[in-house]
């Protein structure tokens, strides 16, 4: 249950950036997440709703995109998604393998209100 | 009218910056940082007693728990330097909660051992600037962990198999588990310790300071 660190330190992030950036609102934040990354979306999205009340952020929407996993393998090239199978190639048995996808744990996007004043200078 | 603003960073940039800073300061020191990771009761603490015998370098222990100082004194009992840090709650060692801690700790030592709060999930997480990160589980915990949790195996330098003297008396399907390990990840090192026996500790041993040798020769 590690996704209230991760809304903190969400949420650390969106309001600097809403402070600096003169957002009056965020209405909807969009994130990137590995399937590696042992994330419970439903959990993620009810800690944010907590995290959010009484900030500019209040009310948004949180959309979770989850990266399926890819493994690769650096001999023979080939490509598969089974997370029994993160280190050793399923195809040759190579030990060469990269997981090229999967481990993402990114702020997308955030789609947001403008001050007045800054639409006035945008 | 509402605005879309590309952003692309990691949710967790501000902490992975202070993990990467603190990796720094240990690479230029020359300290070996690890990152013990098992569940509650896997014998995390009783490997660490027992590695602090007379070990051929000089260690100091960072100690993760949601409560209580415990683990903290039965480290302080080797004569070891020791700092503890109460997560009050949280799963998991961020990396500015170790940052505060080694500030706490001296300088002059080899090697730094990070007990991680108890528990297999959330710490395969959250990078704390450590050289690698060590699996520990018990023969008590069953053979079937590693692919429950692929992460921790898949990211883990080393997996420590503890209590295999109490291999007789529970139902531990060893093939399975180190073909699974074999699977997540082939190039750990795989160890099988009882702390309590005295057994695999030097080959334990030797592999920390295998590793603290090869950080001191790829740094000079």
């Amino acid at each position: 249950m590690h996704e209230m660190s991760l809304v903190e330190a969400l949420m650390d992030t969106l309001l600097e950036m809403q402070r600096r950036q003169g957002w009056s609102r965020v209405s909807r934040v969009t994130l990137k997440v590995g399937k590696l990354r042992q994330v419970v979306p439903e959990a993620m999205v009810f800690c944010f709703a907590v995290a959010s009340k009484g900030t500019p952020v209040e009310g948004a929407s949180l959309e979770i995109e989850e990266a399926p996993l890819v493994s690769r393998c650096t001999r023979c090239g080939r490509e598969w998604s089974d997370s029994e199978s993160l280190g050793l190639c399923p195809f040759c048995g190579s030990a060469d393998v990269d997981v090229v996808q999967g481990m993402e744990l990114l702020l997308e996007s955030v789609e947001v209100e403008l001050d007045s004043a800054e639409i006035g200078r945008n | 009218m509402p605005r879309l603003v590309e952003i692309r960073r990691s949710v967790m940039e501000a902490d992975e910056e202070i993990a990467h800073r603190l990796r720094e300061m240990l690479d230029r020191r020359g300290v070996l940082m690890l990152n013990l990771i098992g569940s509650p009761g896997s014998g995390k603490t009783t490997l660490l007693e027992r590695s602090l015998i007379d070990p051929p370098f000089r260690s100091a222990v960072i100690e993760g728990d949601v409560e209580t100082t415990r683990d903290l004194d039965r480290i302080k009992a080797t004569g070891v330097p020791v700092v503890q840090i109460n997560t009050h709650g949280g799963c998991h060692l961020e990396a500015n909660l170790v940052e505060k801690a080694l500030e706490r700790l001296p300088e002059d030592v080899d090697v730094i051992f990070v007990e991680n709060v108890g528990n297999l999930v959330c710490p395969a997480e959250f990078y704390l600037g450590e050289d690698h990160k060590v699996a520990i589980c018990s023969v008590a915990e069953g053979g079937d962990k590693p692919l429950k949790y692929p992460s921790l195996f898949h990211q883990a330098s080393a997996v420590v198999l503890t209590k295999v003297d109490l291999k007789p008396y529970v139902p531990f399907d060893e093939a399975t588990f180190w073909d699974d390990v074999d699977k997540l990840n082939p190039k750990a090192a795989r160890l099988e310790v009882s702390a309590i026996k005295g057994e695999g500790i030097s080959r334990w041993i030797d592999l920390v300071e295998g590793w603290l040798c090869a950080k001191r020769e790829r740094g000079s």
